[in-house]
Order: structure tokens, then sequence, then C-alpha cells
């Protein structure tokens, strides 16, 4: 263990993950805010930021219990949200092949939006897999801690903030800073602007299930167009 | 069902879940390969849901106001969408796209 906090590969992912860090600082304070919101007690919040680690899923979470949504149609709208990491696993997977088991296990549960954008660029600038995993390790466990942190001090102290600052304006920001870098090819734009558009044509369906069947139109879509382009330019 | 237990138990299943998705080709399906097609479909998953998610945090209730009006977080995000294309950090997104809201916010 000692040795490993004293692995400059560690270091160095932890240290280039804190920028990333101050940027998720208003992210960590709404999502402990929204758990206080749905009347969760510290411990539930907690547990919240430490077993799910996904913020995206906990806004989500937490506004549906608000809004008396049932547990099958929270837990189905998380994980199609949470489909997203099975591709992050699929992309990382190669690199981290040589690794033990326990390695794996734990560089999977740190896999975040965040963390796969650092580990991807990591991995593809050298071929050094143990120097890659530690530094996956260490840039993980920065946004680990930030946001455990960030989760409990928006808790507790999340009224304090004034409502001027319009601070829950940094979550949707979070999730533009994700989605705008990926447009840069037209299946995907429409898969985008698909899903936009349906989620608030939809808007009237309960329980929040709009953002479910939107973002499910939208996948189809973007593979539609995807499956049509091969076939154009292979003509 | 009792207030607690349901959020307990959305804790631990949704977290299970998600923990399963980040595992599944890394050591579960190690040695198997992704079918084309859900290797296909899974690339426009964030794209997708993730705008799904937030164009509403960012329009805000439909029913309040004017739909036709000038939205200051509208424009806002779309500044901040800009930023995050050609910069690629989420630290200059935010923080432009925090700044931008306050000043649209004061100067309408």
């Amino acid at each position: 263990m000692r040795r490993l906090l004293a692995s400059t590969d560690f270091r160095a992912g932890f240290v280039e993950m804190l920028p990333a860090c101050i940027g998720l600082v208003p992210f960590g304070l709404v999502c402990g805010v929204g758990a206080s919101a749905a009347g969760a007690s510290w411990l539930a919040a907690l547990g919240m930021s430490a077993v799910i680690f996904s913020g995206a899923a906990q806004i989500l979470a937490g506004q549906m219990l608000a809004g008396g949504a049932p547990i099958a149609v929270i837990v189905l709208t998380c994980f199609v949200l949470g489909l997203r990491f099975l591709m992050y696993s699929a992309a990382m997977a190669p690199y981290l092949k040589a690794l033990p088991a326990r390695w794996q296990q734990a560089l999977a549960f740190l896999l975040t939006d965040q963390a796969f954008a650092a580990a991807i660029r990591r991995f593809n600038a050298s071929d050094d897999p143990r120097g890659g995993a530690q530094h996956f390790l260490g840039s993980g466990m920065a946004l680990y801690l930030c946001w455990q942190l960030t989760n409990m001090i928006g808790f507790f102290a999340g009224n304090v903030i004034p409502a001027a600052w319009s601070l829950e304006f940094a979550v949707p920001l979070c999730f533009v800073a994700l989605v705008a870098p990926l447009l840069r090819e037209a299946p995907t734009v429409l898969a985008a602007v698909v899903a936009g558009v349906a989620v608030i044509a939809l808007g009237g369906l309960p329980m929040k299930l709009n953002l479910i069947v939107a973002g499910v139109i939208g996948i189809v879509a973007g593979t539609l167009a995807d499956i049509a382009r091969e076939r154009w330019t292979r003509r | 069902m009792d207030a607690t237990l349901k959020l307990w138990v959305v804790i631990f299943v949704v977290g299970l879940l998600n923990y399963l998705s980040r595992l599944s080709f890394i050591a579960v399906f190690a040695r198997r390969r992704m079918p084309p097609l859900l290797g296909r479909a899974l690339k426009y998953v964030p794209a997708a849901m993730l705008t799904a998610l937030t164009l509403p945090m960012i329009l805000g209730d439909p029913a309040a106001g004017n739909p036709m009006a000038f939205n200051p977080r509208l424009a806002a995000a779309a500044i901040a969408g800009a930023v995050a294309f050609f910069t690629r950090s989420s630290l200059w997104t935010i923080g432009t796209g925090m700044a931008a809201l306050w000043l649209l916010q004061v100067v309408s």
C-alpha cells in the first residue's frame, strides 16, 4: 500500500484529476442538497454518494424518490442511464486484461465519466499497463474522496448557499461538459437531438418516464444513422 | 413501503447494477467479444441519455412563464456547450457557463 501511494503514476493520476475535481465541487454540493431534499438521513446521503457513486443517477434517484415514483421505475431509469458504463467497461477491458482480478474489481468500481476520459487519454499515450492502472487508481481515488466530501458538505451546509448563485445550474453544465465534446459525428448529433426533442415532447408522461423513453429513442436513432452511414460509404 | 427502507433499497440496487455495468467487460465478460450491434448502440448511450436528462434541467418547468421568452439558462448552456466542444475541459465549461448565467441574469 505504501509503495503504491509512493508510485509516481499513482500520484500523477491523483494530481492531474484535481482540476476536474474542482469542477465537480458544485455538482457534489447539489447532490448533497438533493439527498437532503429527498428526505435522506446523513447516513443515507453518504450511502448514495459512496455506493452509487454516479452524480447523474443520484440526482435522478433523489428527484424520483421525492416525486413518489415506485422502486422498479427508479431502478430501471437509473439502469438505462448507467448503460454507458457498459461501453466504458468494454473500452477499458483491453488495457486492464493483464491485471490481477482484485485490481480489475477495484478499478471497475472507480469507473466514472471523468475517470474514464482521463484513463483513456493516459492508456492511449503509453502502453505500460501497470503504470496506467496506477494512474487510473490515483485519478479514481481523487474523484471518490472529493465526491464524498462535497456530497456531505452539500447535505449539511447546502441551505447556507444563497439561491441567487443558481448553484443547481452547475449540474446541467457538468453534463454539457460531457456531451458537447462528443458531438463531432453526425449519428451522435442525431442521437442527442432526437433524445432532446423527445424528452420535451413527452414531458407529459408520469414518473419521469419521458427520460428513459426519449433516451432509448435517441439511442435507436443514433444506431440506425450509424448503420445507414456505413452502408452509404461502402457503396 | 417505509420511506427510509425504500431509499436504502434504491441505494443498494442502483449501486449494484451500476457496479455490474462497470465491471461487465473488464471482468465478467472479459473473454467475450461485445456483439457488434450492442457495441454500436452503446456508443450513443451517453449522448442520448445525458441529453434527455439535461435538457429539462436547462429549460425548467414548461408550465411556468412564456416558453418563447428569452431564457438565460438556455443561452448560458449554449455558451458552455461551445466552450466544452472546443476546450474539452469541464472546469472551463462550468466556469464559463456559471459566469454567463450570472451576467445574463443581471442584464435581463
